[in-house]
C-alpha cells in the first residue's frame, strides 16, 4: 500500500523509524521494564536470534544459489540436532575421554557433536540435492528456476523427513544434557553457559562462512554461480557441483544450529517447522538473499520476539516474528539490506 | 580447429538450427553473420555446451565436444565471450578477471595472464579496483573479452562485441581482436554489424533460418549481391 504513495527510500526509513520508536515507547512503559529484565531480554534474544540467523543464512544461500526457497530447511535443522544428540549418546559413556581430559571433557564432547552435525548434515544435504532436487532442476532447464515444482518438492520432503525422523527417534522430546559448566555471571545476571555457546559458535560459523565466501577460490566460484549460471559455466566453473556444495553448506549450517539449540531446549521431531518459519521471517526482515542481512534479521527477530513476550504479552510468543515480517514487508519490502545489484544500463 | 557438421539444436522443443555446417581454420578470424533470430548465438551456445546439441557433431582440435559439460569445454581451450554486459556487477574488475582464470591451477599463471589482459586493455588496469557495475559499455565489453582470455584459450568465440557501442569504441575493440589473433589465437565473431565484421575477418558465413546460406572470403562476401541486399543496407528487404 505504501508503494502506491511513492514515499521513496527516505520516507520508508522515516515510517519504519516511527514504528520502532512507538514500539520502544510501548516496551518502556511496561511495568516489567527494568535493567535486569532488559539484560535477560538481550541475551535470550541474541542467542535465539543467532539460531534463526543461522537457519536464515542457509535459506538465503540456497535462494541465491538455486533460486528457490527451500521449505524443508527446518528438517535439516531438526535432523542435525538428532545427529548431534546421537554422537553425544555414543560418547557420553566412554570413560577414556573422561580419563584423558578430566577438566574439559564436557565441552570436548560437545565440540565433537557440533562437528558431527556439521559434517553429516553437509553430506546429507548433498545427497538430498543430488537425488531429489537435481532431476527437478534439470527439468526446469539448466540449473535455475524450476518454479513451483521444486517448492512443492520442498514441502513434501519436509513431511517425509519428519516422518522418517519420527520412525527412527519417536516423538518423545529428548534431553541433550551436555555438561558445559556452571552458569556464567555477566553483569549481575546468571546465564546458562549454553546461551554463550550459541552466540559464540553461531557468530563464528557466520564469520567463517563470510571468510570462505570472500577469501577463497571456491567462495569466489560460489558467488559467481549465485549471480549467473551461464557466465559461471563459460568461465569453466563446474556449476552442478557448486550447486551441490551450496546446498550442502546451507544444510551443514542448519545442522550446527540444531545441535546448538539442543542443550537449552530439547530435541524433538517437530522442532524444525517453527524454526523454519521464524528463519523465513528473519531472512525477509534482513533482506532475502542477503547473507549478512540474514544474521542481522535473525538478531532482530530474536530480540523483538523476546522483548515482546516479556513486555507485551507472553502468551502469543510465536506471533511476533510474523508481525514484524508483515510490517517490514509493508514498509520496507526489500528488508533492511535488500540485495543490491546495481547495473548501469 | 573448430568444425561444426550438420548441427541441429534449439531451446526446449523449439528447433533453431536445422543442420548448420561451418569450419574455422587455426589462427584465423571468422565472422558469423545474420539477422535477428537466425541462430547465430545458438551455434555459439551449442559449441560452448550451454545447450544440448540434438544431432550433428562439433569437433574441436580433432575431438568431438558436443554435449560435454560446459566447464570441460572451457578446459579444452574453447571459450565463449558472452554478449556485452554479462559481468558480475558486484565484484571488482580484478575479481571478474580472476574468475575468468578459474580453471588455472597456479597463481603465477593467473597473475601473468592478468598482466597480459591489462596489456591488451590498459583501461581495465586504470579501473581494476572499481566494481564492474560502474564501468561504461565499452569497458564492460573489454572486461568480457579480457575475462575470456584469462584461461589461456586456444580459441575464443565473441557474441556481438559491437552491440550498443559507439563506432569509435567498436573500432578500438576490433583492433584488439586483431591483435589477439596475431598473438596466436583463433577467433570466431558473431556480428550484426556486417560491414565492420567483414573488414576484420578472413572468412565469413551468413546464417539464415538455422542453416548456412552463403559463405566465402570476406572480401568476396562484401561484394556479394545477396549479402548486400539482406544485410549491407540494400533497399530491398529480404523476407
Amino acid at each position: 500500500m505504501f508503494n502506491k504513495l511513492r514515499i521513496g527510500k527516505k520516507g520508508e526509513n522515516i515510517i519504519f523509524g516511527t514504528f520502532v520508536l512507538l514500539y520502544i515507547g510501548w516496551c518502556v512503559n511496561s511495568p516489567d521494564m527494568n535493567i535486569e529484565s532488559l539484560k535477560s531480554v538481550l541475551t535470550i534474544g541474541l542467542s535465539v536470534g543467532i539460531i534463526y540467523g543461522l537457519v536464515a543464512l542457509g535459506i538465503s544461500l540456497i535462494y541465491t544459489g538455486l533460486d528457490v526457497v527451500n521449505f524443508s530447511h527446518g528438517e535439516f535443522f531438526m535432523i542435525g540436532a538428532f545427529a548431534g544428540l546421537t554422537m553425544f549418546n555414543l560418547l557420553g559413556n566412554q570413560d577414556w575421554i573422561f580419563n584423558i581430559f578430566p577438566d574439559a571433557y564436557g565441552w570436548i564432547i560437545y565440540v565433537v557433536c557440533l562437528f558431527t552435525a556439521f559434517v553429516s548434515m553437509g553430506l546429507f544435504g548433498v545427497f538430498i540435492e543430488r537425488v531429489f532436487l537435481r532431476p527437478l532442476t534439470k527439468k526446469g532447464g539448466g540449473y535455475t528456476v524450476a518454479g513451483m515444482g521444486i517448492i512443492i518438492c520442498g514441502f513434501g520432503l519436509s513431511v517425509v523427513l519428519i516422518n522418517v525422523a519420527y520412525l527412527i527417534w519417536n516423538p518423545v522430546a529428548k534431553p541433550f544434557p551436555a555438561e558445559l559448566g556452571l552458569p556464567m555471571e555477566i553483569g549481575g545476571l546468571f546465564l546458562p553457559i549454553t546461551y554463550i555457546w550459541m552466540i559464540v559458535v553461531g557468530l563464528s560459523v557466520a564469520a567463517g562462512l563470510w571468510f570462505f565466501l570472500n577469501k577463497t577460490k571456491m567462495g569466489l566460484g560460489i558467488r559467481a554461480v549465485a549471480y549467473s549460471k551461464d557466465v559461471s559455466n563459460l568461465v569453466g566453473i563446474n556449476v552442478p557441483l557448486y550447486i551441490s556444495i551450496i546446498f550442502g553448506i546451507a544444510c551443514a549450517i542448519a545442522g550446527i544450529g540444531g545441535t546448538l539449540v539442543g542443550p537449552t531446549y530439547q530435541v524433538v521431531v517437530f522442532m524444525g517447522y517453527i524454526i523454519l518459519m521464524k528463519a523465513f521471517a528473519a531472512a525477509v526482515v534482513g533482506g532475502f538473499g542477503n547473507l549478512p542481512g540474514a544474521i542481522v534479521g535473525g538478531f532482530t527477530v530474536g530480540i523483538f520476539e523476546t522483548a515482546s513476550s516479556f513486555y507485551i504479552s507472553g502468551s502469543h510468543k510465536d506471533l511476533y516474528a510474523f508481525l514484524l515480517m508483515i510490517v517490514v514487508l509493508m514498509i520496507k519490502p526489500t528488508g533492511f539490506f535488500g540485495v543490491q545489484v546495481k547495473m548501469k544500463a | 580447429m573448430l568444425k561444426i557438421d550438420q548441427l541441429i539444436s534449439g531451446y526446449g522443443s523449439v528447433q533453431i538450427l536445422n543442420g548448420a555446417n561451418m569450419k574455422v581454420e587455426k589462427q584465423s578470424i571468422v565472422a558469423l553473420l545474420g539477422g535477428n533470430g537466425t541462430g547465430k548465438s545458438t551455434i555459439l551456445r551449442a559449441a560452448s555446451g550451454l545447450i544440448r546439441s540434438w544431432k550433428g557433431t562439433i569437433e574441436f582440435n580433432g575431438e568431438q565436444i558436443q554435449n560435454l559439460p560446459a566447464h570441460e569445454i572451457v578446459g579444452r581451450g574453447l571459450v565463449q565471450v558472452t554478449q556485452g554486459k554479462d559481468v558480475f556487477p558486484a565484484m571488482s574488475v580484478t575479481e571478474n578477471l580472476k574468475l575468468g582464470g578459474f580453471i588455472l591451477k597456479s597463481k603465477q599463471q593467473l597473475s601473468d595472464n592478468l598482466e597480459k589482459v591489462y596489456n591488451y586493455f590498459p583501461r581495465l588496469n586504470e579501473r581494476k579496483d572499481q566494481l564492474a557495475a560502474t564501468l561504461s559499455g565499452g569497458e564492460l565489453q573489454m572486461l568480457c573479452i579480457g575475462r575470456g582470455l584469462m584461461s589461456n584459450p586456444k580459441m575464443i568465440m565473441l557474441d556481438e562485441p559491437s552491440a550498443a557501442l559507439a563506432p569509435q569504441i567498436v573500432l578500438d575493440i576490433f583492433k584488439n581482436i586483431n591483435r589477439i589473433r596475431q598473438d596466436g589465437l583463433t577467433v570466431l565473431v558473431v556480428e550484426q554489424n556486417v560491414r565492420m565484421a567483414l573488414l576484420l575477418a578472413d572468412y565469413g558465413y551468413v546464417i539464415k533460418d538455422g542453416v548456412i546460406n552463403v559463405e566465402g572470403d570476406s572480401k568476396k562476401l562484401m561484394y556479394d549481391e545477396s549479402v548486400k541486399e539482406s544485410y549491407l543496407g540494400g533497399t530491398k528487404a529480404n523476407v
